[in-house]
């Protein structure tokens, strides 16, 4: 899903590792340990390092961004995770965070911690953004669930608040701007307020963060401050704190951020959250915090699932080469997830780990060896059989898009108002030429027909495939049935040349037809039938219209016929 | 050069043109006009009879002049009925002047029967030549002098009334007014047409010369070209004498029924499938969000289910009904796992969204309402449907393509038979020997597998992907057994066998393109 530029040089140090062994990995080999990460190299500048990255992954934010990447490798390279102390730690005096009432009808969640003795680089800044965007943009649903703010500790007094306050109660600069502004002129003309504003669209009152002295940190999730919440290369005392919706959600991205700084040495302290009522994790909620729980599995359900006997141990290893804490008991593992990672919704989740840590290509493929008798449908049947009449009768098979627009599949055939004329329509129109399903298949013979004067003559076109027609007593709305159409053009082209061909399909389908003179706006009058096959209407069949083919803008005789072999199917 | 040989070959209308350039003194050229009039013959059937004897190198071409001859266009014959814009402008400026009435541009534009950018340019004409002036007011006013190209034209337009004429019998001057006043590219609005005819004349060459020699002091058998039934009835066919042809030449071309070379290349697939023992399954164009996606647990906030990612119907917007079980079941397991072991996503399903009809975004949704329909055990079964994406239109970006997909259902499906039957596609469809399977994630499968392959003629490719469906796709629609889902991307490999590199060419509506091209799979 989302794809990241990240540096080789920054990636190499992240490899390192606290006990200075050098891992670095010959760009050779890049792509075979980005399957660890479900990651594929998009693109590689061998003069600035530069490495595009896309993450497959949509279940693991932690993965997005280069400290993640370099984790997963370098797990895998020790045989395990070496545990983030912060989360085991509980500091005798923490900061604190205090959440204000109200905030539940808002934005409920914030988390917060420290991050000190790491200097900011320029290229480590770079990184910081893109990790925070990535996470607000795809996992926070643009800010919608999880939104991130980073700032300068030190101009920071604790405790700092979080409550609600009126839009024109609190003014301050905020980023990308000269002067200070209150909350309702940020959404009114800040780019960022006019982006995320709709997600407080609804609300009365606005949330704000601020310190002890009362100076805003930020208007979450819409902008920071830009006194406090501007963090520059050379900083090496920062303040992160990520608000939202979803209690996990916001814990999980403060986890991976602090993992992330902890990864560029940075000391992370856990800050002390206080709401006024109790949340699902307490009253008092320290962040970062290891909020998983183990998930015990049997080692019969992963063996059967990989096809392979593996055992315990070998189990257990590749769980901790992914960074799994895990334990064995009699015939189950309980396995849980390092505290940056919440994606474990069923066993498989786990088995897939064992398989991408110990990799596919360890993994034998084995023939499917139940015998199953293969067909096709009845529909493909005779749809395959009328084609190949078609090709005998001289037929040229075409192929089209069924999604086109209503000038081509109505207007032109002059069809507008009129019971053919119906269509499956679009609501979200990206282009009027892609707007509404074929109804029936003459336009598209007829836009090769359009396209083609100057191939030599005579033209025999056919097509078998599937149209939509409206049908309100049917439960989507529209039946799908699959038509055949053919249609013959040159200078002397008449009713019975393409009525002989439809003779002939027939006879050879076993289907006896007769016609009957019907008055349809795409054909000439008198020369345009309904065919008939037990008395039931299955197609047309006739000369185009003049005033069809004028709006076509061809200038050749034409005639058709088009028949619905789904109801002839139906009439068995 | 065997002389008896060609002469037996040769068409009585290349005979005629032979003996004609024959009779004449040796090296004599002749004009089309003069040899068709020779030999008589039509001028179609002589340009035929020279095209043939130029291929055979029997007669060659002496010399080709080009001439430029200046015809009346349909515009023209109108000027020559109702007088040309410059003079009827002129016409109004003297009348103008003679009786002191104000005259402006607008006032001559609005005249009857003149276009306004031909008044303009007829004025422009005329002030450049003196004989008119424009003076305060942007009156125009005469000056009394001629304008030689009102004279010009008046007298060009009667001659060429009746009929073409060489450009070069013209005056000088009179050539340049022809040329400035005649159809141009861009510019279709005028009088003159200035074609060019291309005459060529021709002689015999050394072999033709002999040829024409032997003909003319022979003579010409008595030859038929056609054998007819009535030489056979009656025998006579053995006292005729059939002439030959020349074989080596191009026949003419015709129109042939056949297969469209895309279709083709999905009807191979489609045949190996069937022989791998996959049962084809067929859906519905418009589909109900719930089996597009609810039905895969692709929870409702997923990206890809946003308004940009796919193409939501307008009207009826929504399903009377999804069936039951499924939709509780399905809604359950989105909320909180329900009974497949899972946690669940953990939001407040929407049923209203489950309804909302969508045009199929992708082939799985087929497979989702197979599993849900009692499949039998083990199973097969694939489909190539057709799916539409909310994309611009480009290269690489159709609005709406194939997926081939399918799923795979028994008590022995497991990792290893996934990885199993991967190898077998990418032998059966792909001929490629070498596989190289890597992680992959979509939200219905875990584990998830993209395989690539090296294609004997294009490499290392992406085949497709694949995966075992996750228990909160199969449990909630009935199904207890391991089920793969598969998936082949194969348009890059159609498109290389086709020879094109946009993805748009695929539904050309190039007929002479479709007709030519030929699929080698």
């Amino acid at each position: 899903m989302p794809t990241i530029t990240i540096f080789e040089d920054d990636l190499e140090s992240l490899l390192t590792g606290e006990d200075g062994v050098d891992r670095g990995i010959p760009m050779a080999q890049l792509e075979e340990w980005l399957m660890l990460v479900k990651g594929e190299l998009k693109g590689h500048n061998p003069e600035t390092g530069e490495l595009r990255i896309e993450l497959q992954d949509s279940n693991r934010p932690d993965l997005w961004c280069c400290e993640g990447i370099a984790r997963q490798i370098r797990i895998k390279q020790q045989g395990r995770l070496k545990p983030y102390a912060f989360f085991a730690e509980t500091p005798k005096s923490p900061h604190h965070l205090i959440v204000k009432p109200g905030m539940e009808q808002v934005r409920p969640y914030v988390a917060a911690c420290t991050a000190k003795g790491y200097r900011v680089t320029e290229k480590g800044l770079a990184q910081l953004i893109q990790t925070q965007e990535k996470l607000a943009d795809i996992f926070g649903r643009k800010r919608k669930t999880v939104s991130i703010g980073i700032y300068q500790l030190r101009n920071i007094t604790f405790p700092v608040t979080y409550e609600l306050v009126k839009p024109d109660e609190v003014r301050f600069t905020p980023l990308g701007m000269e002067t200070a502004m209150t909350l309702s002129e940020i959404l009114m003309v800040h780019p960022k307020g006019l982006e995320y504003g709709p997600i407080l669209a609804v609300q009365s009152l606005l949330p704000i963060l601020r310190d002890a002295k009362a100076q805003p940190l930020s208007f979450p999730p819409i902008i920071n401050s830009r006194e406090i919440g501007e963090v520059r290369v050379g900083d090496d005392e920062l303040f992160v704190e990520v608000t939202g919706t979803d209690l996990r959600m916001v814990i999980l991205s403060l986890n991976i951020f602090a993992a992330n700084l902890a990864d560029r040495g940075a000391t992370i302290e856990p800050v002390e959250v206080r709401y006024p009522t109790s949340t699902v994790l307490g009253k008092r909620v320290k962040t970062p915090q290891d909020f998983g729980k183990p998930a015990t599995i049997r080692m019969k359900a992963i063996e059967q699932a990989l096809g392979q006997e593996l055992g315990e141990t070998i189990v257990k290893q590749a769980l901790e080469a992914y960074g799994y804490d895990v334990s064995v008991e009699k015939g189950s593992v309980k396995a849980k997830l390092p505290p940056y990672r919440h994606d474990l919704m069923h066993t498989m989740d786990v088995v897939e780990d064992v398989a991408m840590s110990r990799g596919y290509a360890k993994f034998t493929p084995v023939m499917p060896a139940q015998f199953t008798v293969g067909g096709l449908s009845a529909i493909e049947q005779l749809s395959d059989r009328s084609r190949e009449l078609m090709v005998g009768l001289g037929f040229q098979e075409i192929i089209s898009n069924i999604l086109g627009s209503p000038d081509q599949y109505c207007r032109c055939m002059r069809l507008e108002g009129t019971e053919w004329g119906r269509t499956v329509e679009v609501d979200n129109v990206m282009s009027l030429s892609f707007s509404c399903l074929r109804q029936w298949m003459l336009p598209s013979l007829l836009r090769i027909e359009a396209a083609s004067s100057r191939a030599f003559y005579p033209h025999r076109l056919f097509e078998a495939g599937d149209v939509a027609i409206p049908d309100g007593t049917h439960e989507l709305g529209s039946r799908t049935e699959t038509v055949i159409g053919a249609l013959i053009a040159h200078a002397t082209t008449h009713f019975s040349e393409i009525h002989s061909c439809l003779d002939v399909l027939c006879y050879y389908l076993g289907k006896a037809y007769s016609l009957e003179p019907m008055r349809h706006p795409s054909f000439l009058e008198g020369r345009a039938g309904r065919i008939l096959v037990s008395g039931k209407p299955v197609g047309v069949i006739g000369e185009v219209h003049p005033e069809v083919l004028e709006r076509w803008q061809i200038a050749m005789p034409v005639v058709a016929f088009d028949v619905n072999l789904s109801k002839l199917i139906a009439l068995g | 050069m065997d002389i008896s040989a060609l002469i037996d070959s040769l068409h009585p209308l290349e005979i005629k043109v032979l003996t004609t350039l024959g009779l004449r003194p040796s090296g004599t050229a002749l004009g089309s006009e003069q040899l068709a009039g020779a030999a008589e013959l039509e001028a179609s059937q002589l340009s035929m009879a020279v095209e043939w004897l130029l291929a055979k190198s029997l007669i060659t071409v002496q010399a080709e002049t080009v001439t430029p001859i200046v015809s009346l266009t349909k515009i023209g014959e109108e000027y020559y009925q109702t007088a040309s814009p410059i003079e009827r402008v002129l016409t109004a400026a003297r009348e103008a002047t003679g009786t002191g009435k104000r005259l402006t541009i607008p006032d001559l534009q609005s005249q009857g029967g003149l276009d306004p950018s031909d008044v303009s340019k007829a004025v422009g004409r005329l002030k450049k030549e003196g004989v008119v002036l424009i003076i305060q007011g942007g009156c125009i006013e005469t000056t009394g002098r001629p304008s030689p190209t009102a004279e010009a034209l008046r007298t060009l337009l009667g001659e060429m009334h009746d009929s073409p004429k060489e450009l070069k019998s013209f005056t000088e001057a009179h050539q340049e007014v022809i040329e400035d006043f005649a159809v141009k590219r861009g510019n279709a609005k005028e009088p003159f047409r200035v074609d060019e005819r291309v005459a060529r004349s021709f002689m015999l060459s050394p072999d033709g010369a002999g040829a024409a020699a032997q003909l003319l002091t022979q003579g010409v058998a008595e030859e038929v070209s056609q054998l007819t039934p009535d030489l056979l009835k009656d025998g006579s066919w053995r006292q005729t004498r059939l002439r030959k042809y020349t074989i080596s030449l191009r026949p003419p071309r015709i129109g042939t029924g056949k297969k469209h070379p895309y279709r083709e290349f999905l009807d191979t697939v489609k045949t190996k499938l069937v022989s791998m023992g996959f049962q084809e399954m067929r859906g519905a164009l418009v589909e109900t969000e719930f089996w597009d996606m609810d039905a895969l647990f692709m929870p409702q906030f997923h990206p890809a289910r946003d308004i940009h990612d796919v193409y939501f119907v307008k009207e009826p917007s929504h399903t009377t009904a999804v069936d039951e079980p499924f939709l509780s079941r399905v809604a359950k397991v989105h909320e909180n796992g329900a009974e497949t072991g899972s946690a669940g996503w953990g939001y407040s399903f929407d049923v209203h969204r489950a309804k909302r009809l969508v045009l199929r975004s992708q082939g799985t949704a087929v497979s989702a309402r197979t599993l849900a329909a009692s499949p039998h055990i083990p199973g097969k079964y694939f489909s190539i449907a057709r799916c539409f994406r909310y994309d611009q239109v480009d290269a690489t970006h159709a609005t709406d393509f194939f997926q081939v997909e399918g799923i795979v259902l028994g008590e022995d499906i497991n990792f290893r038979t996934l990885l199993g039957l991967l190898n077998l596609f990418a032998r059966e469809v792909a001929q490629a020997k070498e596989v190289k399977f890597l992680p992959a994630y979509f939200p219905f499968t875990e584990p998830s597998v993209e395989m690539h392959v090296r294609h004997p003629r294009l490499g290392w490719m992406e085949l497709g992907g694949a995966g075992l469906f996750r228990s909160e796709v199969t449990l909630p629609l009935g199904v207890t057994v391991p089920v793969i889902a598969w998936g082949l991307g194969l348009d890059r490999m159609a498109m290389v066998a086709l020879g094109i590199h946009d993805i748009r060419e695929l539904f050309t509506d190039n007929l002479e393109l479709i007709r030519t091209t030929r699929g080698l799979f």
